[in-house]
C-alpha cells in the first residue's frame, strides 16, 4: 500500500505544474484556517476609511471596501467560506453522482433507463439558472447555496461513476464474488468501486473547481448569504467602482482564479499520474 | 459636511440660472431650439409596462408620464400649475369641487379630451384603482359640460390634499373610450399607452429601449422642442456612467450613475448633477420595529436602538454624502409641513446601552437579546445598510441574525408575513403627508399583503386622532400645525422611523435645457426640455 | 439509421415533461409569488379586487390543478401569460430570444476559432515554449470568472481605451440600413462574445491538443506520411477531422452551461437576451415565465444533444459499422 502511494506521488511529483498548484491549493487551505489567527475580529466589521488602495498602508495590506472593511480579512475568511462550499458541494455532488452512476450500471435494463433519464433531465436545464431558483427559493444561506450547487454539479460524476462501473461490472474477479454469494451491495460498493474511484476523484477536484465558480457567480448577481464573507460577494460589491477602485473586484478576482487554477492543476497531476500510459505527452 | 456638498453640484451658470426660471412653459431664460433626439434613463430597471394603472413603483411612472397627463402640476417653489385643467374651486363648504379643463386638447388617437374622460378616470379609476385610500370620500364625479366635471365628497377635503392628489402619481387622466368597460389593469393597450402627453409611444424593444415620437398635435403650441425621446435601461450604473462618458445617454433621473463617478464626471463642466426635482418625490430610507413582538412594545427599546445607529456614518460612507440623516417622521425637503424640533436621535452608545439597561435587557452571558434583522434588498445601499446595522446592534451586544433577500421575499415577509423583527426598507413621500406618509403610522394604514404602509402593527388612538382631523381641516394653517404635532408624535414614539434622507441627483449634459423644473420632475411630460446643440 | 434517428428526438419527449414539472414544483415552493409582488407594487388593498386579480393570475387553484393546465396549454405551444410585462409569455420570449442567440453562436465561433487554432498549434509545436504559453493562457481564462473577464474587459477596452462600447446591443437612436445595423450589432457583440467564449476556448483548446497528439500517433496518420503525403494536408485531412469529434460533442454538452453563462454576461454587458429575462422573473418570482424560458431553454438544449449525437454517429466511422 505504502509503496503504491509514494509510486504516485513521485509520478505527480514529475508534472511541475501539478506541483505548483498543488502547493497553492494548500497555501489557500493555509489561510483558510488561520484566518482567526490573523484577523481575530470579524472581518465583516467596518474598521477603516473606505476605499483605500492596496499597499499603500501596513495596516490594510490589501486595502478597504466601499465600506470601510479590510480586504484581506475577507479575502482569508472567504477563503474559508470558498473551500467549505467548494468540499461540501462537490462532497454532496460525488455522493449523489456516484449513487446514481453505480446503481444505474449495476442493475442495467429499467433502473440504468431511469436513471440516465434523470441524469440527462438534471444535465439539460441549464445549471446556473437552477441554481439561483434554488437559492432564491429556499433563501440566501450558505448551506442552501451548498446545496443547489451540488444538485447541479453531480451529473458528469454519475456518468464517469456509470461507464467505469459497466467497464468493471463483467470482470472476472466480480463474477467471482458473486459466485461466492456477496451481496448486490456489497459487491458494488466493497469490491468495485475502490477500483473505479480513480478518475471519479480526478473528477472531483474539478467539482470542486466549478463549485467555487458558480457559488461566485451566485455571490456576484447579489444572492450569496450576507452573514459570510466571501470573494464573489468582494467582485459583486465592488461593480459599481470599477473606475476608481476597480481593485476591489481584481483582488478577490485573482484569488477566485488562482485558486481554480491550482484545482485544475492539481486535477491534470491527478489525472496523469492515474493513467501512466499518457504521461509522455 | 453633506448639506454644503450638494452646493458644490449646481455646478453651471445655466443650471443656476435656469433654477429660478421654471414657471410657465415658453418662458425659459435662452431661446429654446427645437429638434433633436433625447436620450435619457433613471437609476433603476426596465419597467414590466409602459403604464401600470395600479402604480408599479417608479420605472413604469417613469415611461407613462411622457404619454399621459395630470390636471395639474406641482412646480419647484411648491405652487400648483394647470396642466390639462386651468382651473381647479373648492365650494364654500370644501365638500365638492368645480374643475374647467383646458380647450381643444386630443388624445393621441384624434378622439377629443372632454369633462367624460376626468369623470371616467375619477371613479373608475382613481377612486378604486390608483388612489385607493386617497379618495375614499369621493362620491361622484359629474361631467356639466365638455368642459367642467364637478367632484362631490363624502365630507370637507383640505384643497392642497386634493391638488396634491390630483397633481400626484396616482393622477393620471386616461382615455373614456378606450378603457371604459375593460379592465384596465389588464387592458393590453397599457403596453402602447395613449394620452394626451407631448409624446407619442413608437416602439418598445424590450430588454433595450423605448423610443417616443413628438406629438405633432399637442396642446402646447410649439412644445414638445424635441422630435424625439428615448428611454433606455442599463441593468448597471457603472455602464450607465460610461454611457455619458462616450456622449450616448444626455439625462439620467434618479442617481443613475455610482455616486463616486459623480465627481469625476462633472468635472470640466460637459455633464451636470442637480439636486432639485424630487421634493413631491422624496425618498427615505427607514428602519422599522415590528410591535409584534415583545421587545418592541416597549418604546424605550426602540428609542435606545435609534440611539445606537451613526446615521451620520450611513450618509456619509454609504451613501457618499448625498443624503443626510432624517429629523422626525417627515423628510426635511418638505418645506410645508417639516418639523425641525422633532425629537432626534442623536448617534450615542452609551446612552443607548443605558437605555436598554434601564427597559430590562442587561447584558446576559455575552448578548441582551436576539433579534432577525431583514434589510430589504431592492437597493444596493440596503445592503450595505443591513451589514452596518448589523455592526451597530451588535456593538450593544445585541446578536444579529441579517437577511437581505431579494424584491419579491423582501415584499412578502415585511408586508404580508410580518416575518422580521427589525427591518430596512424605503419610502418616497408626497409633501402631501396623507397617506404617503401618515399610513405607516396609523391603525388603517395596517393591510395585510398591500406594500409600504404601517407594517409594523403600530395602533395608537391619539395618532390616528391627529390624522383624522388632518383629512378634514380646510383651514391651511391649522392644518400645518396639527402636522407639525403628528410628525413630533411619530418621532417621539419612533414605531418606525426614516434613518436618513435621501438626496437623488439628476445628471445631464450640460447641453440639456429645461429640465428639474417641477417637484417631481421624472413624472413630469418633458415636453419643456430642449437641446441646446 | 433513419430509425435511430427517430427515436433519439422521440427521447426529447418525456425529457421535456420532466423539466416543466420539475420547474413548476419548484417555483411553487419558493416564498413570494408573483401574485404577491404585483399586488404589494399595485397597493391593491380592497379584499374584492385581491380575489379578483387572485382570479386572473390563476392562483387561487389548487397547484396540481394549476400544473395540468399548464402543461396542456404547453402541449398547444401556448406557454401562458406574463402579467409582469403584459403580455403573452412566448411573445416576451421570442423577442429576446434572437440577442441570446447571436451572443451564444458568437462566443462559441470565438470559442472555436481561438480554441482549435490554439489546440493545432499547441500539438504540432509540442513541449515548446508556444505550447508553454497557450496551455498556461488555457489554464487561465478556464480559471478566471467570466463575469470577473467581462468587467475587466470593458475597464480596460470600452474605458480605457473607448474601442468598443460599454453596453447594449445597439447604439440606440441610429437610423441604419441593414448592413450598418449588422456591423453596429457586431461592434457591441465583441466584447460580451469574447468574455463568455473564451472560458470556452480554453477547454476546447486543451481537449483539441490532447485529441491531435493522439491522432498523430495512430497508424493510418503514420501511413498517410509514408505514402508521402505533406504535412499541412495529413493535418487537415486526416488528423484534425478525426480529432473534432470529441470537441463536437463537448460542443452540445456545454449548450446548456453557456446558456447559464449568457445571465451573467448579459447582467455585465446589460445584452438585451433572455439570460436577463430570466434572472429578472427569478427575482420577481414570475413563474409563467421562468417555466417559459426554461423550457424553451431545456427543449434548445436536448435537441442540440440529439443533433450532437446523431452528428457523431454520422463521423465517427467506427460507430457507423455498427
Amino acid at each position: 500500500m505504502l509503496a503504491l502511494a509514494i509510486d504516485f506521488a513521485r509520478r505527480f511529483a514529475r508534472n511541475r505544474a501539478a506541483l505548483v498548484g498543488f502547493v497553492l491549493v494548500i497555501a489557500v487551505i493555509g489561510i483558510a484556517l488561520s484566518a482567526p489567527w490573523l484577523f481575530p475580529r470579524n472581518p465583516l466589521r467596518i474598521v477603516g476609511r473606505p476605499e483605500i488602495w492596496p499597499f499603500t498602508t501596513s495596516r490594510y495590506l490589501l486595502g478597504t471596501d466601499s465600506l470601510g472593511r479590510d480586504i484581506a480579512a475577507m479575502i482569508a475568511y472567504g477563503a474559508r467560506t470558498t473551500l467549505l462550499i467548494g468540499l461540501c458541494a462537490s462532497l454532496t455532488a460525488t455522493i449523489i453522482g456516484i449513487s446514481v452512476g453505480a446503481t444505474a450500471a449495476y442493475f442495467g435494463g429499467w433502473v440504468d433507463e431511469i436513471l440516465m433519464r434523470l441524469t440527462e433531465l438534471f444535465q439539460t436545464i441549464p445549471n446556473l439558472i437552477f441554481v439561483l431558483t434554488i437559492v432564491s427559493i429556499l433563501g440566501q444561506k450558505i448551506e442552501y447555496v451548498t446545496i443547489a450547487v451540488g444538485i447541479v454539479t453531480w451529473t458528469p460524476i454519475a456518468r464517469l461513476t456509470r461507464a467505469e462501473f459497466m467497464s468493471l461490472r463483467d470482470r472476472e474477479f466480480v463474477q467471482a464474488c458473486r459466485s461466492m454469494g456477496m451481496g448486490n451491495l456489497r459487491i458494488m460498493f466493497g469490491e468495485i468501486l475502490p477500483n473505479a474511484l480513480p478518475p471519479v476523484i480526478v473528477l472531483s477536484s474539478l467539482v470542486i473547481a466549478g463549485a467555487v465558480l458558480f457559488e461566485s457567480a451566485v455571490s456576484f448577481l447579489g444572492l450569496g448569504d450576507p452573514n459570510v464573507s466571501s470573494w464573489g460577494g468582494l467582485i459583486g460589491d465592488g461593480r459599481t467602482l470599477i473606475r476608481t477602485s476597480w481593485y476591489i473586484c481584481a483582488v478577490p478576482g485573482m484569488a477566485i482564479m488562482l485558486t481554480v487554477l491550482a484545482l485544475n492543476l492539481v486535477g491534470d497531476g491527478l489525472n496523469d499520474a492515474l493513467n501512466p500510459k499518457l504521461r509522455d505527452r | 459636511m453633506a448639506r454644503f456638498s450638494r452646493r458644490e453640484f449646481l455646478l453651471t451658470t445655466a443650471g443656476a440660472a435656469l433654477a429660478s426660471h421654471f414657471s410657465s412653459p415658453a418662458a425659459a431664460a435662452a431661446t429654446p431650439k427645437s429638434g433633436g433626439t433625447l436620450t435619457a434613463t433613471w437609476g433603476g430597471f426596465e419597467p414590466q409596462s409602459l403604464f401600470v394603472p395600479a402604480g408599479g413603483g417608479s420605472s413604469p411612472y417613469f415611461t407613462s408620464t411622457k404619454v399621459h397627463e395630470r390636471l395639474l402640476r406641482l412646480t419647484v417653489d411648491l405652487k400648483f400649475e394647470p396642466v390639462l385643467a386651468l382651473d381647479i374651486k373648492p365650494a364654500e363648504d370644501f365638500r365638492s369641487y368645480t374643475i374647467k379643463l383646458r380647450d381643444k386638447v386630443t388624445w393621441h388617437d384624434g378622439k377629443p379630451f372632454t369633462a367624460d374622460d376626468v369623470a371616467f378616470s375619477a371613479m373608475d379609476y382613481w377612486k378604486p384603482i390608483s388612489a385607493g385610500v386617497s379618495l375614499d370620500a369621493l362620491e361622484s364625479a359629474e361631467a356639466l359640460d365638455p368642459l367642467t366635471v364637478v367632484l362631490k365628497f363624502k365630507g370637507p377635503v383640505p384643497e392642497f390634499f386634493l391638488k396634491s392628489v390630483l397633481a400626484g402619481k396616482s393622477g393620471l387622466v386616461i382615455p373614456k373610450h378606450i378603457y371604459a368597460g375593460s379592465n384596465i389593469i389588464t387592458n393590453p393597450i397599457n403596453n402602447t399607452p395613449v394620452g394626451t402627453g407631448p409624446f407619442k409611444v413608437k416602439e418598445w424593444v424590450r430588454g433595450s429601449h423605448v423610443e417616443y415620437l413628438r406629438n405633432d398635435a399637442y396642446w402646447n403650441p410649439g412644445l414638445p422642442y424635441l422630435d424625439r425621446l428615448v428611454i433606455r435601461w442599463w441593468r448597471d450604473p457603472a455602464s450607465r456612467s460610461a454611457a455619458f462618458e462616450a456622449g450616448q445617454l444626455d439625462i439620467g433621473t434618479f442617481n443613475p450613475i455610482p455616486m463616486p463617478d459623480i465627481a469625476r464626471l462633472t468635472q470640466g463642466g460637459k455633464i451636470v448633477a442637480e439636486t432639485k426635482g424630487y421634493s413631491n418625490s422624496a425618498w427615505v430610507t427607514t428602519i422599522e420595529f415590528n410591535q409584534r413582538r415583545e421587545i418592541f412594545k416597549k418604546r424605550e427599546v426602540r428609542q435606545a436602538l435609534m440611539h445606537g445607529i451613526d446615521r451620520q456614518f450611513i450618509a456619509e460612507t454609504i451613501f457618499f454624502g448625498r443624503a443626510h440623516p432624517s429629523i422626525g417622521a417627515v423628510p426635511s425637503s418638505n418645506s410645508i409641513f417639516f418639523a425641525k424640533d422633532a425629537q432626534d436621535y442623536p448617534f450615542d452608545v452609551k446612552k443607548a446601552a443605558a437605555m436598554l439597561d434601564a427597559a430590562g435587557y442587561p447584558v446576559k452571558g455575552g448578548s441582551r437579546f436576539k433579534l432577525s434583522l431583514l434589510s430589504a434588498g431592492w437597493f444596493e445601499e440596503n445592503v450595505k445598510i443591513g451589514q452596518y446595522v448589523k455592526q451597530a446592534f451588535e456593538d450593544l451586544d445585541i446578536t444579529v441574525d441579517l437577511s437581505v433577500p431579494d424584491r419579491a421575499t423582501s415584499l412578502k415577509r415585511i408586508y404580508t408575513d410580518y416575518d422580521y423583527d427589525v427591518a430596512i426598507s424605503n419610502n418616497s413621500g408626497s409633501i402631501e403627508l396623507i397617506p404617503s406618509t401618515t399610513q405607516y403610522y396609523t391603525t388603517d394604514g395596517i393591510v395585510k399583503g398591500a406594500a409600504f404602509r404601517n407594517a409594523t402593527g403600530y395602533s395608537n388612538p391619539k395618532l390616528d386622532e391627529l390624522v383624522a382631523k388632518m383629512t378634514v381641516e380646510t383651514d391651511e394653517a391649522k392644518r400645518i400645525a396639527l402636522a407639525k404635532d403628528f410628525d413630533r408624535l411619530a418621532s417621539i414614539e419612533a414605531p418606525l422611523l426614516p434613518m436618513v434622507d435621501l438626496e437623488p441627483v439628476t445628471i445631464a449634459r450640460a447641453d440639456v435645457r429645461s429640465h428639474s423644473t417641477t417637484a417631481d420632475f421624472m413624472g413630469e411630460s418633458w415636453a419643456e426640455i430642449w437641446l441646446d446643440r | 439509421m433513419r430509425r435511430i434517428v427517430i427515436r433519439r428526438l422521440a427521447q426529447i419527449i418525456p425529457l421535456i415533461f420532466a423539466v416543466i414539472v420539475l420547474n413548476f414544483v419548484l417555483i411553487h415552493l419558493a416564498p413570494g409569488s408573483l401574485f404577491d409582488v404585483m399586488t404589494a407594487e399595485q397597493q391593491v388593498t380592497d379584499p374584492a379586487m385581491l380575489d379578483q386579480l387572485r382570479h386572473t393570475y390563476g392562483v387561487d387553484q389548487p397547484t396540481w390543478v394549476q400544473l395540468a393546465k399548464y402543461i396542456w396549454s404547453v402541449m398547444r405551444f401556448d406557454l401562458g401569460f406574463s402579467y409582469r410585462q403584459n403580455a403573452p409569455v412566448l411573445d416576451v420570449i421570442l423577442q429576446q430570444l434572437p440577442a441570446t442567440l447571436i451572443l451564444m453562436l458568437s462566443a462559441t465561433a470565438v470559442a472555436l476559432l481561438v480554441g482549435v487554432t490554439a489546440g493545432v498549434l499547441a500539438s504540432v509545436k509540442v513541449n515548446s515554449i508556444w505550447d508553454n504559453l497557450i496551455s498556461l493562457g488555457a489554464v487561465f481564462f478556464f480559471a478566471a470568472p467570466s463575469f470577473w473577464l467581462g468587467i475587466m474587459m470593458t475597464v480596460l477596452f470600452a474605458v480605457k481605451f473607448g474601442w468598443f462600447p460599454v453596453g447594449g446591443m445597439r447604439t440606440i437612436g441610429a437610423d441604419h440600413g441593414a448592413f450598418a445595423d449588422a456591423l453596429d450589432v457586431m461592434h457591441h457583440l465583441v466584447l460580451p462574445a469574447t468574455a463568455l467564449g473564451l472560458f470556452y476556448a480554453a477547454t476546447y483548446a486543451r481537449v483539441m491538443r490532447a485529441s491531435m497528439l493522439e491522432v498523430f500517433r495512430l497508424d493510418f496518420v503514420r501511413t498517410a506520411r509514408a505514402k508521402g503525403l505533406s504535412f499541412g494536408r495529413v493535418l487537415l485531412a486526416h488528423v484534425m477531422r478525426n480529432a473534432l469529434l470529441p470537441i463536437i460533442t463537448l460542443l452540445g454538452l456545454q449548450l446548456g452551461t453557456m446558456l447559464g453563462g449568457s445571465v451573467v454576461i448579459e447582467a455585465v454587458f446589460s445584452w438585451p437576451g433572455i439570460g436577463s429575462l430570466l434572472f429578472d422573473s427569478v427575482m420577481s418570482r414570475n413563474f409563467p415565465m421562468v417555466l417559459g424560458v426554461l423550457v424553451l431553454g431545456s427543449v434548445l438544449v436536448a435537441v442540440c444533444n440529439a443533433t450532437v449525437d446523431l452528428l457523431y454517429m454520422r463521423l465517427d466511422p467506427r460507430i457507423r459499422a455498427r
